[in-house]
């Protein structure tokens, strides 16, 4: 300090001046503060570190792709799956608010606080400002992440803006909750109890909601298991009574936060406490009738929410599910690629073009009447279960019919090419299920040779990932197994030259394709040499 | 009530028969006084009620019964209440801080709480009164790493953000060295000029150097209220000098010289001295106890 003090009172602030109650000076007030908070809450190194982890994942996945499926995406499951992944922000949030809420409690300055301007109802609407920008960069994230998704030409499907609004609104439900934590339980131990509590209580509620599925709708997320897309009108989501329930109950939170911030105890709040009241104690000042009121429009809007997204499948979208699942053909748009048509549900009408470069790329290997063939190839989807289970297809019965999935790229391709050489070989899935003698290995090479990488795309369909030995070979419907001798030959073929090879499928056509035909007869039309017991393998199980 | 001495013409701070009560111990008995511009400080032994009445004058707490305005507000009114606290500067006994801010962003903390939203002048007044309490050249230093006397002194920066018109400081130069005893007076002098400050302290000389009125408490009650000559005159012809404590004074201590320094009813033919400010107050203390 020097001695050269000036005194305050000559420098006086227009802010500071005593001024009549201006409702849009304390509305600036209360912003200012959100963002000092706001602030604070981003250099909390929980916060900072999971934020950037999230938006470094995110950022990573849009840069590479998001793996081998990533450039076929369908939107109506992108949008769902990037709710999960805000978890662990929200979580950061809550803990951290929870200790900013509590920083004056704990530093001692809440009697020197008390006396200032701002009434404490009105620094807890502060804190709960202060996670908005936390849900909005999350919004961001989630934004970028559905435009990358649709922006890719692969990309199929409709997005829900309910499903995306899912992860910011979970971020600022889960901010809001540790404000609300702060005030009814004033200790650092709160949060990090109730998140420990919260966990425990949504695994078990996960655990015995098998019967009573819309217990599983009152968690922020709804994660489902799923083998393949649907279409999104057999989705059966009720994301948008999701999102009404997760906005009425962010709002009711935030209500009883504010109505304990003038309070400090929720009792004393809602004048149910008498002892709870601190008896040297201004009476609370706020728009205690109208936060009341909002609480009371936002308990409706949750339970209607509750009730809306607890209502289940309706009748009409079983049916719907049913008959994409046993009678696709009702559902699909057919479009002619060549001499095949190729039937999809109409959101996939776009990827019939990849299906028919396989076929035609399979096709061309083929010997006899196969190589000119005409193909239906047909999605499929088994959606009679929703989104929480996934069912093996059948393998059709048609002639000259090929299932394909809802899912693209990465390893799908070379087991459509399996389903699609096996049709071409045996005539139809069923019979293709049972082939368990030389013409796997014609399928197998048929399906593979025409891949950049034949040996890498062979270890991608057998489901151990190896290349040698027996194995199950995934298809699109029935899988195919292989056993160690025709692994041994199809692994021999791959290595050789494709025109050589195809050569001799193509004069040996009808013998290859022949149920009689054994593995070592068929190594012998293929000039490879013929691995020891293979005829023993050969045998199929009666 | 109990008011005494001469009162300022024109009060900035009154207040009329206030009680506050804990349980059963009267913390606060029928308080009256009038507090114009200046620094009047507040003294008394420890359970006066000495920070019970700046709280409730801070509206930190409502008294039990009485009234009493600030600047003309009356805060038993949300309203007044608002504008009260919109006029005050308040150094609470145990201020508390928080560690991780600099001391900068503490004090603007606190602006924002005072409702000064412009950003940019309320960054120039957190400026300003960093720079009055001299802590200008660490103002981007977390309060962590500051002393505690510098810590004192961001109080006092956050008390006095805002320009206040009154400022009550609860003893604010407890556990200060001397050193920094002498700078918060000469900050707590300066806050005087123009605005109505009220000091509560245990420190007579921070009174007697500072205060241009003083209020003693004991008791919950107002024991005394004037100038501090006027406390100090209350002592004129009680306090003597011997060689020996004198077992009829109601205080006695060897002073410096090694003579005896007695207050309290002289004997005759007694060695009298100039009283002093902490005479008149011990002799007030006594006064009320006997008078309880």
């Amino acid at each position: 300090m020097s001695s050269t003090v000036s005194s305050p009172r000559t420098k006086a602030l227009p802010t500071s001046t005593p001024a009549g109650e201006s409702p849009r000076r304390r509305l600036r007030a209360v912003l200012a503060l959100a963002r000092v908070e706001a602030r604070e809450l981003l250099l909390q190194i929980p916060v900072f570190v999971v934020l950037c982890v999230y938006v470094a994942y995110v950022g990573w996945e849009l840069w590479t792709g998001g793996g081998e499926d990533g450039a076929y995406p369908v939107l109506q499951d992108v949008d769902r799956a990037t709710q999960p992944e805000s978890l662990f922000l929200g979580v950061a949030v809550l803990v951290c608010v929870n200790r900013a809420v509590l920083r004056s409690r704990r530093r001692g300055t809440d009697g020197h606080f008390d006396v200032l301007v701002m009434e404490p109802w009105r620094r807890t609407v502060a804190h709960l400002l202060s996670v908005v920008p936390f849900a909005l960069a999350t919004a961001l994230v989630v934004a970028a992440q559905f435009t990358g998704a649709a922006l890719k030409p692969g990309a199929v499907g409709t997005g829900s803006f309910s499903e995306l609004a899912v992860a910011p609104l979970a971020v600022l439900l889960l901010g809001v909750l540790g404000v609300l934590i702060a005030r009814l339980v004033p200790s650092a131990f709160g949060a990090p109890l109730f998140v420990v509590g919260g966990y425990i209580a949504v695994v078990l509620l996960l655990s015995s909601s098998e019967d009573t599925p819309w217990l599983r709708w009152l968690t922020p997320f709804v994660d489902e298991f799923q083998a393949d897309p649907l279409p999104s009108d057999l989705l059966g989501r009720p994301a948008a009574w999701h999102a009404l329930y997760l906005v009425g109950l962010i709002v009711l939170v935030s209500c009883a936060a504010v109505l304990c911030g003038g309070r400090r105890t929720l009792p004393a709040a809602l004048g149910l406490a008498r002892a709870a009241r601190n008896p040297v104690a201004w009476p609370a000042v706020g728009p205690a009738r109208l936060v009341k009121a909002v609480a009371l429009g936002a308990a409706v809007l949750t339970l209607a929410g509750a009730v809306g997204q607890s209502r289940g499948d309706s009748p009409a979208l079983l049916a719907a599910r049913k008959q994409a699942s046993v009678a696709p053909e009702k559902d699909h748009t057919c479009v002619p690629h060549g001499r095949s048509t190729y039937c999809a549900f109409p959101e996939w009408t776009g990827r019939t073009e990849d299906w028919a470069a396989v076929v035609r790329r399979v096709q061309s290997l083929a010997g006899g009447a196969a190589g000119g063939t005409k193909l239906t190839v047909r999605q499929r989807v088994d959606a009679r279960y929703g989104l929480s289970a996934s069912a093996t297809l059948e393998p059709s019965s048609t002639h000259g019919q090929v299932t394909v999935g809802t899912r693209w790229g990465g390893n799908r391709v070379p087991e459509f090419s399996v389903g699609v050489a096996s049709v071409l070989v045996a005539g139809n899935e069923e019979a293709a299920a049972a082939m368990c003698d030389g013409r796997v290995v014609t399928v197998m090479w048929l399906a593979l040779a025409t891949t950049s990488d034949p040996m890498a795309s062979l270890r991608d369909v057998r489901i151990d990932d190896s290349v040698s030995g027996s194995a199950i070979v995934l298809a699109p419907t029935h899988p195919l197994e292989m056993t160690a001798a025709q692994t041994t030959v199809v692994r021999e073929l791959l290595q050789r030259p494709r025109y050589g090879v195809t050569a001799k499928v193509k004069a040996h056509w009808t013998e290859l394709t022949s149920p009689k035909t054994s593995t070592a007869r068929a190594a012998e039309l293929l000039d490879v040499p013929v691995p020891k017991g293979s005829e023993k393998e050969d045998k199929c199980e009666e | 009530m109990t008011s005494l001495g001469t009162t300022p013409s024109v009060p900035s701070v009154s207040a009329a028969g206030l009680c506050l009560s804990y349980g059963s111990t009267r913390a606060l008995d029928d308080v009256s006084l009038r507090l114009g511009h200046g620094v009047t400080g507040l003294l008394g032994p420890n359970g006066a009620g000495k920070t019970t009445l700046l709280r409730v004058l801070a509206t930190a707490v409502p008294a039990d019964r009485g009234a009493f305005t600030v600047l003309g507000h009356d805060p038993g009114t949300a309203r007044g209440r608002h504008d009260v606290r919109r006029a005050l500067g308040y150094l609470p006994q145990t201020p508390g801080f928080h560690p991780d801010f600099t001391a900068f962003a503490f004090v603007d903390y606190v602006a924002i709480l005072k409702e000064m939203t412009d950003r940019s002048a309320r960054h120039r007044e957190v400026r300003r009164v960093l720079d009055a309490v001299g802590l200008s050249d660490v103002r981007g230093k977390r309060i962590k790493r500051l002393s505690g006397g510098m810590r004192q002194r961001v109080a006092l920066a956050a008390a006095l953000v805002g320009d206040p018109g009154f400022l009550v400081l609860d003893e604010p130069t407890v556990g200060l060295d001397p050193e920094q005893r002498m700078r918060f007076r000469e900050l707590i002098a300066t806050a005087g000029e123009g605005r109505t400050v009220l000091l509560s302290t245990h420190q007579t000389e921070d009174v007697a150097m500072l205060c241009n009125r003083v209020i003693v408490m004991a008791g919950g009650r107002v024991r005394f209220e004037g100038t501090p000559a006027e406390l100090s005159a209350r002592a004129a012809g009680r306090v003597w000098s011997s060689t020996q404590r004198h077992p009829g004074a109601k205080a006695g201590w060897r002073t410096g010289t090694g003579a005896f320094r007695n207050v309290g009813d002289p004997p005759d033919g007694a060695s009298l001295v100039e009283p002093t400010l902490e005479d008149g107050y011990l002799l007030t203390l006594d006064a009320s106890e006997v008078a309880a």
